[in-house]
């Protein structure tokens, strides 16, 4: 037998500039388009391609230096700030991971950015648009590169900004500021863990360097349960941003926002970033494994969880919304039973095929005027391109033999499976209705009747569509280019897999690398093809040759089915409990009251001088500023009295 | 060197005070030349600051009530920078105003003397003078507007003053009768020799002069005159409210608390009601600050909240050795950075308000379309108040969370966190009306020259210091220096 001794990583040789450079062109094109180019929308467009074009070769630059260094890692990294024992540094972090973040984010930023300006032709905010999504390519891009946790949370939270500016890119309609508002609401209160896990690293290790953070935790240093709060902290805040249950609900309203929005930021990166952030510090959670159980059942929820959703699901963007809730979940099921590199391999590769989807249900949008299924029908004629891409996504989605999602979502089952069996049920159980929800989408999309798509209002100023869904067509080239382009990682991109390629060389990342589970199996990978299949089969049997209707599954299946089309009532309890009983009644009481008696106060008594426009006395003879003096006396009393009590002389 | 040598940037801009009067009266045609000599009086005082930096020979004179030391170096540059953009700011108003032009300029320099002196002051009657001497121009301008509500606003603030400095008298007055000496370092050493005897008043002494100095810190419970004031007075003199007399009022208050007050059984004590005064201000504040609709009146409750802030520096004195600078520097970081926020924030208002005549938050929809540029740099400023980068506000924040940290105060730094959520609320939702908000007119228009210099000197300050913090920085630690023990 042939042992191959793995060559130890070095440092990747790529200079500094460079990658900083790839955050910079970005940059770049935002500021001009920011500045210059708002009113000229051709030029906005071809600048943001531009610029992320060129991050985009600089990252394939990166990713094949660190590919030649082994996946070895290399940090520059410069003091930016410091106060007492604080600094604060600003520096980039290099190693396999953040090339493979790095390539996912410019390739889909770049084919998304050509697919728009085909999309969001004649819309009043072309300019503005594409500015939002090159300033969200930088900040997602910092986050990754990134060598420091503090560095990492600015980002965080710029990327979290750009979704809300771009989620309500159409803030004229109510729907769409509303979702909105819900995504950076509830998103913040993921953000507030991790900003108590910043605060805790800061206090308990003094650092918040990436691979010092890493050593400290792994050092057994601080107690067990300052490691396992740590990394619940980043775990919440990756929740919030990856939709994890119970904070998965913005996602599906996300869609509100212009569809390749959807297709870069809430399917393939930033919504990803919750996985990177938790595969950032695998570490911290490989020493806590209460945490790690914490992030797998969370995982395995969520994916059952959209799951299910997307199963009753008529508009088309909501399905892929759910499935790509489900998929993150998959994901962090992985991280949770150490699968490391099952998880970022199927970052990987959900990705395309995602990007890919979403971008195909934009097409179709083009052409019928509506996301809602039930008004589609009998597209494949009209559109056979988007179809065939369509139908290469959904497979690779769903895991069938040999397109990229079987290898991945393979290696995340085999992980389960060696971690907890009952894990790995809930995991296969998601694989059925995967298959089942995306072809039930396909078959009502693209085949049988045309049912005449939306008709357009126009009424409607904010409505951008120019065809006549009587009619469908293809869409134009500027969107037909990027769904074939990124059909081919969607088919191939799995077969990294091969010889350990991708798991050596994102591996290398950990500070001890050694194996983190998953190869393949091929009783796993049997089984989960079985039930694709099956998923598969009894979508063509429902909604094709309709064996059985969909009415009667559903009325036998009813109890089910009214919770899951009420998407567990989890908004409804949101609303009911968190918005209006909480916060509405108690919050707002307690601002009315303080309005009432203390504001009021006030602001009529100086609003009845301005009227009565009277004279200097008269000011002092309202008794405010009596009140006022009286107000400062009282209060060196009760300062006087708090101290002498609780400090007797 | 001598003594006069060590007095020269207040000298300097009293004598441009004196130079406005005279100019006002003897030539008065040439009226617009008034701000000139103000500004050249700031940039000679600037100019003689800076001449002693490159000599480094600071030492203390008159008798040791004025030191000449990093530290108030540091205000001396501080104090100049606002008052330039002070005048800058004033300009198109005073001009309209008409009347007084001279005395405005030269009332408005005498502050800035004022506040000098109360930086490199350690001695409790020289504090007491320079205080006045910053104060009651400080009356007379907030009561400068013609209309009703700036008189009812400088009656107040003077009533109110005189209240506070009257608190303040008894608490030096106190402190004088237990140590005999009004010199700090003196106060210092008789306080650690036998004060311990005398603990109970000096406690009441501490709260006396807490409530004196909190009344011009505008902090929580003696914030009450602060939305009044801010409101009725012309929008230049509160924007030099909200920033001179604050950062002044904690100038010297760190010197006589870290300097004159630090001996370790008083220490504990006034640090934790700095903290509790902290808390209150943050969040008695940007509550308050939620449900205002007069941008002013929003302001000034941030103001309150703001003050809050800064004394968790006061409030992080924690007795280790080199972290007992910690809390001075943070202090002093938070007031150059809240200087440059806070003075682009109110000029912006003043621009905006000039042009639209309303200080109304919901007559600022869509100024966005109107006047980009103005937009921009008041959303930056806002932006830097709420604490979030690429501004200086985000540093300052973090750098005096850092120190209430250290000083194991955990549950403060908690509190200003939450806080910092609740004001991104009401200062972003400003922003958000200016960017998304929909005009009910949408004439464009631009800020007047002197306005678009204070606003643009500002903004630049917020920004190339969000972006490159260490200069600023390291003038704070080297100006906290002096407290190293």
């Amino acid at each position: 037998m042939l042992f191959l001794e793995a060559a130890p990583a070095s440092a990747p040789t790529i200079d500094e500039a460079i990658l900083w450079a790839i955050m910079l062109c970005p940059l770049v094109a935002w500021g001009l388009i920011a500045i210059y180019v708002r009113k000229i929308p051709v030029a906005a467009g071809y600048l943001a391609i531009l610029g992320v074009g060129a991050a985009c070769v600089l990252s394939y630059v990166t990713l094949f230096n660190v590919m030649d260094a082994d996946g070895g890692i290399a940090i520059h990294s410069h003091e930016w700030f410091s106060a007492g024992d604080l600094v604060v540094n600003l520096g980039v972090r290099v190693d396999g991971l953040t090339a493979v973040m790095l390539v996912v984010v410019t390739t889909v930023a770049f084919l998304v950015q050509v697919y728009s300006t085909g999309y969001m032709q004649g819309d009043a905010g072309y300019g503005r648009y594409f500015a939002h999504m090159c300033l969200f390519t930088v900040s997602m891009l910092g986050l990754v590169l990134a060598d420091n946790l503090f560095q990492m949370f600015i980002f965080w939270e710029l990327v979290g900004l750009c979704s809300y500016l771009l989620i309500g890119f159409w803030f004229h309609k109510p729907s769409a500021a509303a979702a909105a508002k819900k995504a950076f609401i509830v998103t913040r209160i993921g953000d507030l863990g991790l900003l108590a896990a910043l605060l805790l690293v800061w206090t308990r290790a003094g650092t918040f360097d990436v691979t010092a953070i890493q050593e400290w935790a792994t050092s057994g240093e601080p107690e067990g349960y300052i490691v396992t709060l740590f990394a619940l902290g980043l775990f919440a805040g990756a929740a919030g941003k990856s939709a994890q249950f119970p904070l998965h609900v913005w996602l599906p309203d996300a869609m509100e926002g212009p569809t390749p929005v959807s297709a870069l930021i809430h399917a393939a990166t930033m919504v990803a970033a919750g996985v990177y952030l938790v595969a950032r510090f695998f570490p911290v959670f490989e020493a806590s494994h209460d945490a790690a159980q914490f992030v797998a059942w969370i995982g395995a929820i969520t994916a059952l969880v959209a799951a299910t959703i997307a199963l009753v699901q008529t508009d088309v963007k909501r399905v892929l919304a759910y499935s790509t809730i489900s998929q993150l979940g998959y994901m962090m099921l992985a991280l949770g039973t150490f699968g490391y590199v099952a998880a970022i391999f199927h970052l990987f590769t959900h990705a395309f095929f995602k990007a890919l989807l979403f971008l195909g249900s934009g097409s179709v949008n083009h052409a019928t005027n509506t996301f809602d299924m039930r008004q589609m029908g009998g597209l494949k004629k009209y559109m056979p391109v988007t179809y065939w891409t369509f139908i290469i996504g959904s497979l690779s989605l769903a895991g069938i033999f040999p397109l990229a999602g079987f290898w991945s979502k393979d290696e995340i089952l085999l992980d389960a499976w060696r971690h907890d069996r009952a894990l790995w049920a809930i995991g296969l159980s998601v694989a059925f209705m995967t298959a089942f929800y995306m072809f039930r989408a396909i078959f009502l999309t693209f085949h049988g009747e045309y049912k005449g798509g939306q008709p357009v209002d126009h009424h409607d100023e904010d409505s951008h569509f120019h065809g006549d869904p009587a009619h469908p067509h293809e869409s134009p080239w500027a969107m037909k280019g990027p769904l074939i382009v990124l059909s081919v990682p969607a088919i191939a991109a799995g077969w990294l897999a091969y010889d350990h390629l991708f798991k050596d060389f994102i591996e290398a990342a950990l500070p001890h690398a050694e194996s983190h589970g998953s190869t393949f199996e091929i009783g796993i990978a049997i089984s989960s093809s079985v039930v694709a299949v099956a998923g598969i089969g009894a979508a063509w049997a429902v909604y094709m040759k309709r064996w059985v209707t969909s009415e009667s599954i559903r009325a036998t299946f009813a109890p089910f089915a009214i919770i899951f089309e009420n998407k567990y009532y989890l908004d409804r309890i949101y609303e009911d409990l968190f918005v209006r009983t909480i916060f509405h009644r108690g919050w707002n009481a307690l601002l009315q009251a303080n309005d009432r008696y203390v504001v009021d106060g006030i602001v009529n008594g100086s609003g009845r001088l301005a009227r009565e426009a009277s004279s200097r006395l008269r000011v002092i003879q309202t008794g405010q500023v009596q009140s006022y003096g009286l107000g400062i006396v009282a209060g060196v009393i009760i300062i006087a009295v708090a101290v002498i009590t609780a400090n007797p002389l | 060197m001598n003594s006069l040598d060590v007095v020269g940037p207040q000298l300097a801009v009293l004598v441009a005070a004196g130079l406005v009067l005279l100019l006002d009266s003897l030539v008065p045609q040439q009226r617009r030349l008034l701000p000139v000599v103000a500004l050249l009086g700031l940039i000679v005082s600037a100019l003689w600051t800076t001449s002693w930096v490159g000599r480094g020979d600071y030492q203390f004179l008159f008798d040791g009530t004025l030191a000449l030391d990093k530290y108030s170096v540091f205000f001396y540059y501080v104090f100049a920078g606002i008052t330039a953009t002070v005048v800058l700011a004033s300009i198109d108003w005073v001009n309209r105003e008409g009347r007084g032009q001279g005395e405005y300029y030269a009332l408005v320099l005498t502050v800035c003397s004022g506040l000098m002196f109360l930086a490199a002051s350690r001695d409790l009657i020289t504090i007491f003078l320079a205080l006045e001497l910053s104060s009651i121009p400080q009356y007379i301008l907030a009561g400068w507007g013609k209309d009703s509500k700036s008189s009812e606003a400088g009656l107040k603030y003077l009533l109110l003053g005189a209240i506070a400095s009257s608190l303040l008298l008894y608490g030096m007055a106190l402190i004088y009768g237990i140590t005999g000496t009004t010199l700090l370092p003196e106060i210092a050493a008789a306080i650690k020799a036998d004060g311990e005897t005398y603990r109970g008043l000096l406690i009441v002494a501490t709260i006396l002069l807490i409530a004196g100095f909190g009344f011009k810190m505008a902090v929580v419970p003696f914030q009450m005159w602060v939305p009044d004031v801010y409101q009725g007075a012309p929008t230049p003199v509160a924007a030099f409210l909200s920033v001179g007399s604050k950062a002044a009022a904690f100038a010297v208050v760190i010197r006589i608390f870290f300097e004159g007050l630090d001996a370790d059984f008083l220490s504990d004590d006034w640090s934790m009601i700095f903290a509790v005064l902290a808390a209150a201000s943050m969040t008695l504040g940007n509550v308050m600050a939620i449900v205002q609709t007069d941008i002013k009146r929003m302001l000034g409750y941030s103001s309150v909240a703001q003050a809050g802030n800064f004394m968790i520096g006061l409030a992080a004195i924690s007795v280790a050795g080199n972290e007992f600078t910690l809390g001075a520097s943070a202090i002093l970081l938070f007031v150059a950075a809240y200087a440059f926020t806070n003075l682009g924030a109110f000029v912006g208002v003043i621009a905006i308000s000039q042009r639209i005549g309303s200080d109304q938050i919901k007559d600022y929809a869509g100024m966005w379309k109107r006047s980009p540029v103005l937009a921009l740099a008041v959303a930056f400023c806002l932006i830097s108040l709420t604490g979030i980068p690429p501004t200086v506000g985000f540093w300052a924040k973090l750098y005096i969370f850092n120190a209430g940290i250290r000083a194991d105060l955990v549950w403060l730094v908690l509190i200003g966190v939450l806080n910092s959520v609740v004001a991104g609320y009401y200062y972003l939702s400003v922003a958000r009306q200016m960017f998304m908000g929909d005009a009910e007119e949408d004439k464009k228009f631009r800020a007047s020259p002197s306005i678009t210099m204070a606003l643009g000197a500002a903004t630049i300050g917020v920004i190339v210091f969000g972006i490159i913090p260490m200069p600023l920085m390291s003038a704070a630690q080297d100006a906290a220096e002096i407290f190293a023990r």
